[in-house]
């Protein structure tokens, strides 16, 4: 199984990727968020400098970057997510 | 009759009035407001000087971790009656607020504690971003110590 999925960057992952959002039309799921992590490192190499210092969010709910399986939906929002700082 | 609790988080581009955030808790049955409001500060980092900060947000994100974040409060302090923060989204600059938050409550303790929380989990949880911007061009993103994926994380 295959979804469609839109990709939001925010702050520095923005910067790297150059994008705000992107459409990606056949992600794997069920997928790890390690995998789909992968996938997002794969297009954007630069994004690399945000290892381990990240998190996504799939249908505006935090998932860490490991084995936890995500289950992918067509229209489903996934957010790059660099340490927060608001306030 | 209990009042219902309101809970309101807005994302503004425009100046933030503390009184207008102070009016958004008001309630009769309330004898304590606290009040929070973080400002932009005039910094220097290896000779720059900062001159004010741009901020983001996943805004529809925000607006659901917020909810979660008073339910959070909620649980533990019931008697906080209604929370209100407005934030800034774009530029601010040095001096002026980026942050007004304000709790209402029956009793002033409750309501420092939910604020000193409150506070905490907001810097932790809500998507929102900013960058530095120095008076020598450059600018560098900022990272919450409270934000539990941050390098400069503090357990």
């Amino acid at each position: 199984m295959t979804a469609q999925v839109t990709v939001l960057y925010f702050a520095k992952s923005a910067e790297l990727s150059g994008l705000k959002e992107e459409e990606l039309v056949a992600v794997p799921t069920p997928i790890s968020s390690q995998g789909l992590w992968s996938l997002l490192l794969q297009r954007h190499p630069r994004l690399c400098v945000l290892q381990h210092q990240v998190v996504l969010a799939v249908r505006q709910q935090y998932v860490a970057i490991g084995d936890e399986l995500v289950a992918l939906g067509d229209g489903d929002e996934v957010a790059v997510v660099p340490p927060l700082s608001g306030g | 009759m209990v009042e219902p609790h309101r809970d309101v988080l807005k994302l503004r581009r425009d100046w933030l009035s503390v009184q207008e955030v102070v009016d958004a808790v008001s309630s009769a049955s309330c004898g304590a407001t606290s009040v929070f409001i973080g400002t932009t500060r005039e910094d220097v980092l290896d000779g720059r000087k900062v001159i004010g900060l741009e901020y983001e947000a996943y805004e529809p994100m925000a607006q659901s971790e917020f909810r979660k974040l008073c339910d959070v409060i909620r649980e533990r302090w019931p008697s906080v009656t209604h929370v209100c923060v407005h934030h800034r989204l774009g530029w601010v600059k040095v001096g002026e607020a980026s942050v007004v938050m304000a709790i209402s409550s029956p009793h002033r303790h409750d309501g420092q504690q939910a604020m000193q929380q409150a506070v905490e989990q907001l810097k932790a949880r809500l998507p929102v971003w900013k960058k530095e911007v120095y008076d020598s061009q450059e600018a560098s993103w900022k990272e919450n110590s409270e934000c539990p994926w941050a390098s400069n994380h503090k357990q």
